[in-house]
């Protein structure tokens, strides 16, 4: 289960104070975070999601002073990741499609929008079944969504849209009270 | 490196940060140039030899008012800029008011003035002079807030490096403004407008090649 905002951004604070055990644990629990933000994006090999991965938590740790203690956490970790994503895909040559360009801002707009101490799992119940499934397997877990596709026996296509909907019925529920 | 030593090797030397740290860098790269561009004017140009009742005149409280409006704005858009979250802000809209007042005041500078003199109010005697000194000005202030960047994190390079000429072309227009002997308001709308202007065009295109992170 991923670590909640209230806590990570608890850590941050504390990271801010000086408190290194703080430091290394809020590093620690962004990794698997990052690795699937990067794994659902990129296809290449593991490796290089990892130097992504690094890259991240470098800037994370360098530039932290960027951030601002009073604005919620993840949105400015998921800018950094998208940063240094673009920066790859310039770097590489590798045009971004279109469709997951688009995913990417909704799913930096969702987490920025849900981030304020709701609980992800919580939001999720309101959605139906195929919707929450559909989410928790691949913006969640971090699966491939051929690999959703063969256990639920669904089709690729069906899950984008299940994910698509699902996500902009949660935006459109509680995107309206922005911070 | 795998991942876990380097978590571990970052987390060794995390120190404390100040909650207004960006600021006070912006602040500090922003005041060191400062510093350095007066001691340009001072050294280069000269203070006007009428300083002292000048200052009290409506030109000068103009160009004062002015370059410090706009320069408020665009140091604001610049330190909003280096978030790496930062959205479009009220701040690149601003400009618009200090700028739409002093063009009111510059067309009734001109409706109240025969059109033989047109000329001469817009041109003043120093429009080259103007533009290419307020450009030089700029840059200490520029490379300093250049610098204080580097270190952040801005994600829309063009829009930190346009931010970043805006604020440093309008404090070398204020700087400037203690040398410069033009009494008109088109004067200091038209010229000075277009030397803040190029100031930010050109930290558009220069700066993101030193802002990549």
């Amino acid at each position: 289960m991923a670590a909640s905002e209230a806590q990570l951004k608890d850590l941050m604070g504390r990271s801010f104070g000086g408190d290194r055990r703080a430091h290394e644990e809020l590093l620690r629990l962004l990794t698997p975070m990052l690795r699937s933000y990067f794994g659902r994006r990129v296809r290449v090999a593991t490796e290089e999601v990892d130097d992504l991965v690094q890259e991240v938590l470098i800037a994370i740790h360098t530039r932290r002073a960027t951030y601002d203690l009073t604005r919620p956490l993840l949105p400015w970790v998921y800018a950094i990741a998208k940063y240094k994503l673009f920066d790859c895909f310039r770097r590489t040559g590798a045009a971004p499609l279109r469709q997951e360009l688009h995913e990417t801002d909704a799913i930096v707009e969702f987490e920025g929008a849900c981030s304020a101490r709701m609980d992800i799992s919580a939001m999720l119940e309101s959605l139906p079944e195929k919707q929450r499934l559909a989410i928790e397997a691949t913006r969640i877990r971090g699966d491939t969504i051929s690999d959703v596709a063969e256990v639920h026996g669904w089709s690729e296509s069906d899950i984008k849209v299940s994910v698509h909907r699902g996500l902009k019925t949660l935006a459109a529920r509680f995107g309206g009270a922005k911070a | 490196m795998n991942t876990d030593e380097l978590i571990k090797k970052l987390s060794s030397d995390a120190s404390v940060v100040s909650p207004r740290a960006l600021e006070k860098r912006m602040l500090l790269g922003g005041v060191s140039g400062v510093f350095v561009s007066a001691a340009i004017v001072i050294l280069w140009l000269g203070f006007r030899s009428d300083l002292e009742t000048a200052a009290i005149s409506s030109a000068f409280l103009i160009k004062m008012t002015y370059t410090a409006a706009l320069a408020a704005c665009a140091v604001a858009a610049s330190v909003h800029l280096m978030r790496p979250d930062a959205k479009p802000a009220v701040w690149f809209a601003l400009p618009v008011i200090p700028f739409a007042l002093l063009g009111l005041l510059a067309m009734t500078e001109f409706a109240g003035a025969p059109r033989e003199a047109w000329a001469s109010i817009a041109l003043g005697q120093s429009v080259s002079a103007c533009i290419v000194r307020i450009s030089i000005i700029s840059v200490p202030v520029f490379l300093g807030l250049l610098l204080a960047a580097r270190r952040l994190a801005p994600t829309r390079l063009r829009a930190a490096g346009a931010a970043i000429g805006f604020a440093s072309g309008s404090l070398a227009a204020g700087l400037y403004a203690l040398h410069c002997i033009e009494s008109s308001a088109s004067f200091i709308f038209l010229w000075y407008s277009l030397a803040i202007a190029l100031a930010a065009a050109i930290g558009a295109i220069v700066a993101p090649l030193f802002l990549r992170w």
